[in-house]
């Protein structure tokens, strides 16, 4: 028998934290059962990326405390899901009853192997990110298969351990998501790294049972001592399978955060908006774990399920960027110097709407936000 | 409890100010300014202390018991 009000959040991930918080936040009193697939527990990941793959000291810094907030962990994954009877099975045997549910599975990384072709690697979890420091350990090159943002993390990770790397893509370095002026910069930059960036017409294959190498588009096989797999993620939706709630894109949301399904709710890289967008980011993570949480109280959410706010790290330049992408074109207004790696860029929108990257400035996000003409939705008053 | 801020690793987001502006503040220059800084966090200020430590994207500050 499910006691009333029980809420389950599937997925440990920063939209499921976030959510469990949010919904005490708010005044919820009954049982939250949250159930994570993770071996080590919650954890962020940004770090995984930027500071694990060249410090082992930053592996115990990263974890969640759930403290205060009386939730019930459950450490095995939910591997199915029966949205008429509203319950959770568990690869442990489990079932676990819901009045409502918040699915906050989030994403794996996409894998380009061949079927049967071992020895791929990628980063999305601790572990990964902990056997990739062991392998660059003892590697002379690397081969980062993806330019977007976390391909030229693992770049400059590389490279601050002086691996001679390449990276190849489709598109030049950051070109989807920052547009051609930014890209163009950053392309400079690792070109003064020594970093060997190529680009193919055709996406590459990997080559080599284990993985040693990968095949480009004119034939050319490239080899390295690494070789690592950085393009994209794939939502986390197999349990879902037969409740209706996901697509290939993932699981539909509208603006509150709710599914086609009653009573089911969802949050974070897991989820695409119902326009179609997906925006897997930390900061959208954040306010759709807020709005699922609301939603899952019959409350109104108090801000929009997406926060358009990300950065990265490249090579030592932080980039933070708000506002919509991919900006065109040349900057509208430019402050600072890019060569010098410090700048302010604002791109100016047809509605008002501004693109804001402060290229190796520091800048906080409130400021950064009201030059982008956003405003942050505070879910409480303060 | 205590909120414990790891200065090296701050970048100086912003997201702890906007989760918990009673807390923390971000000056001109993105550095971080902790008004509690080791003293104990007022108890209605908990759930926001809290929440801006989850949302710290480089995991820079920690609760101190």
């Amino acid at each position: 028998m499910t006691p009333p009000g029980s809420i389950v959040i599937t997925g440990e991930s920063i939209a499921g934290i976030t959510a469990a918080r949010e919904l005490r936040e708010l005044g919820h009193a009954g049982p939250i059962t949250l159930i994570g697939a993770e071996e080590h527990g919650a954890y962020a990941r940004p770090p995984l990326s930027k500071a694990v793959l060249k410090d082992d000291r930053a592996d115990s810094t990263l974890g969640y405390r759930l403290d205060g907030l009386d939730v019930d962990v459950v450490r095995s994954p939910a591997v199915a899901a029966d949205v008429g009877r509203r319950v959770v099975a568990t690869a442990d045997g489990r079932e676990i009853g819901y009045a409502a549910l918040v699915v906050a599975t989030g994403a794996r990384a996409r894998r380009i192997a061949a079927p049967g072709q071992r020895g791929e690697t990628v980063l999305r979890t601790l572990d990964d990110a902990r056997r990739l420091r062991t392998r660059l350990d003892a590697a002379r090159s690397a081969l980062v298969v993806g330019a977007g943002f976390l391909g030229l993390e693992v770049v400059s990770a590389c490279v601050a351990r002086g691996i001679p790397v390449t990276v190849v893509d489709v598109d030049p370095p950051l070109r989807r998501i920052l547009g051609p002026f930014v890209s163009e910069a950053i392309t400079a930059r690792a070109g003064d790294h020594g970093v060997r960036v190529v680009v193919t017409p055709a996406p590459a294959t990997l080559t080599g049972d284990p993985v040693g190498g990968v095949r480009l588009a004119d034939g050319t096989v490239l080899t390295a001592d690494v070789v690592v797999t950085c393009c994209g993620e794939v939502p986390n939706t197999d349990w879902l399978a037969g409740t209706g709630l996901a697509g290939p894109r993932g699981v539909t949301i509208d603006q509150a955060c709710a599914t086609a399904v009653p009573g089911v709710f969802a949050a974070g890289d897991v989820t695409c908006l119902h326009t179609g967008t997906r925006t897997p980011f930390w900061s959208t993570a954040v306010a759709q774990g807020k709005a699922a949480a609301a939603s899952a109280l019959d409350l109104a959410p108090a801000g929009p399920p997406r926060d358009d706010y990300f950065w990265t790290e490249i090579l030592g330049l932080s980039l933070k960027v708000a506002g919509p992408l991919p900006p065109r074109g040349e900057p509208d207004l430019a402050e600072g110097s890019v060569p010098g790696g410090s700048a302010l860029l604002t791109w100016l929108g047809g509605n008002g709407q501004r693109t804001v990257v402060a290229y190796g400035k520091r800048m906080p996000v409130p400021k950064l936000r009201a030059l982008a003409g956003q405003a942050y939705a505070r879910l409480r008053p303060t | 409890m205590q909120i414990s801020a790891d200065y090296d690793r701050c970048e100086g987001h912003g997201l702890c100010a906007e989760q918990a502006p009673a807390i923390f503040e971000l000056d001109d220059d993105a550095e971080l300014v902790h008004h509690f800084e080791g003293t104990d966090i007022p108890p209605e200020q908990l759930a926001a202390a809290r929440a801006a430590v989850t949302s710290c994207p480089v995991a820079a500050l920690r609760e101190v018991p």
